[in-house]
């Protein structure tokens, strides 16, 4: 066992490290952060595979003693079935997503959904699709229903999307019903607050939240959420209101990148 | 380390990220998640003492870091920290119970967000959630489902590397 002050040294050693390479966050991640999470992304989406393959066959588990005793073209059909449902999901899915693109007058590229932030602070994931399909960093990213967040690091191969539910993410907003302005910031639990509200502002609960256009990233009248909750904040003239956004984060399976 | 050799915590550690990268975020609940990395590295600390606790703190966080978004070197610290404190508290309590191991994976937990929380305003400068807010939305069910989700893995890793004897522990 090491003593008490050479675990104090050792603190003190990462502390510094890790002023270091907090101060020089942005070379570490153009370099080394990047290339590392490019290479994991093949066993990500091997992995993403496998994930897809179990729960194709989880169904069936529960089935096995019953296959045995029936009759074996009635199983087979059966199977075919079920095995068809992820095929027929997959379908619907793709099919919104082509409906959705056609219907914003915006090019994007589609990528698959490969990776999480595994911290409990900041919220992000990892896509399929870098430089080579044409992503470019600071490009907005939406998914069927509303607003995503946008591209922040691009591998070969892979990026990151910072999630709109981070953090670290700003996006300028407007109230859909009274063009009310503010400003989206987002909570680590997977809701977004907006700040920034005019005292004297109507805003209630279920108003609908829309990207305000400011700025390069976000096209305007994108759909962000919708209300849940308005307070006043304490020690300030601004109101906040708490944003559920429109697609639930930690079921998001496929993003569109708008080039 | 002693009863658990590098190479098995390591293992144990890149399946617990593999887990949290890929589908663990379906199973949010009130929007918290539990935090697996966490779980193993209050483990090792509890279980093997403040320098594997540190040890792999540091490997936990360094790990997560490359994966997230969040600036490079913030949760090395944040992991080693907790690390450290988990193996500090070894010798404090009754390891053995599992109601003082949920009691200490809260702890662990909410001390790590809330140095998260503190370290991001620094480096940041803009975070606008508020401390409270934090507190209550997100570190107390975090806290509490990583607390809950440590009751089952607790149990299975002592069964796995066998940790009944107070003597195996040290």
């Amino acid at each position: 066992m090491r003593t008490p002050k050479r675990n104090i040294l050792a603190i003190l050693a990462i502390a510094v490290i890790t002023a270091v390479l907090v101060s020089n966050s942005k070379k570490v991640t153009n370099s080394s952060r990047t290339n590392i999470s490019d290479m994991s992304s093949a066993p990500l989406k091997a992995s993403r595979g496998i994930l897809s393959a179990v729960e194709r066959m989880v169904p069936f588990a529960g089935f096995r003693s019953e296959i045995r005793r029936l009759n074996g073209e009635v199983e087979a059909l059966k199977r075919r079935i079920e095995e068809s449902k992820p095929v027929a999901d997959e379908n619907e899915r793709l099919k919104e997503i082509l409906g959705f693109k056609r219907s914003i007058p915006l090019s994007t590229i589609p990528a698959e959904v490969i990776g999480r932030d595994p911290s409990n602070w900041s919220n992000s994931i990892i896509i399929a699709k870098g430089l080579s399909a044409g992503i470019r960093p600071n490009s907005a990213v939406l998914s069927t229903k509303g607003l995503v967040g946008r591209v922040l690091e691009v591998g070969r191969g892979s990026s990151k999307i910072l999630l709109i539910t981070d953090p670290n993410s700003k996006v300028g907003v407007v109230i859909q019903r009274n063009r009310q302005g503010g400003m989206l910031v987002g909570r680590p639990d997977g809701k977004c607050r907006m700040v920034y509200i005019a005292l004297d502002s109507d805003v209630n609960k279920g108003d609908k939240v829309i990207t305000a256009g400011l700025g390069s990233i976000f096209p305007r009248g994108i759909l962000v959420g919708e209300v849940v909750a308005v307070g006043k904040e304490p020690g300030r003239l601004y109101k906040y209101a708490v944003i559920k956004p429109a697609q639930e984060m930690s079921k998001l399976e496929e993003v569109l990148c708008i080039r | 380390m002693h009863k658990i050799g590098r190479l098995g915590a390591y293992t144990i550690m890149a399946a617990a990220l593999l887990i949290q990268l890929t589908f663990l975020g379906r199973f949010r609940i009130f929007g918290a998640e539990p935090d697996l990395m966490l779980l193993c590295v209050t483990f090792f600390g509890l279980f093997l003492g403040p320098a594997a606790g540190l040890e792999t703190g540091a490997v936990a966080g360094a790990m997560m870091d490359i994966f997230s978004l969040d600036y490079f070197g913030i949760n090395t610290f944040v992991y080693t920290a907790t690390g450290l404190l988990s193996g500090a508290l070894n010798t404090s309590f009754v390891r053995e119970s599992r109601r003082t191991q949920a009691l200490i994976v809260f702890f662990c937990t909410a001390f790590s967000m809330c140095l998260h929380f503190f370290l991001a305003s620094v480096f940041s400068g803009s975070v606008e959630l508020g401390f409270y807010e934090y507190l209550r939305a997100c570190v107390i069910p975090a806290g509490l489902y990583t607390a809950a989700v440590s009751i089952p893995v607790f149990a299975k890793l002592s069964g796995v590397y066998n940790l009944r004897e107070r003597e195996d522990l040290l």
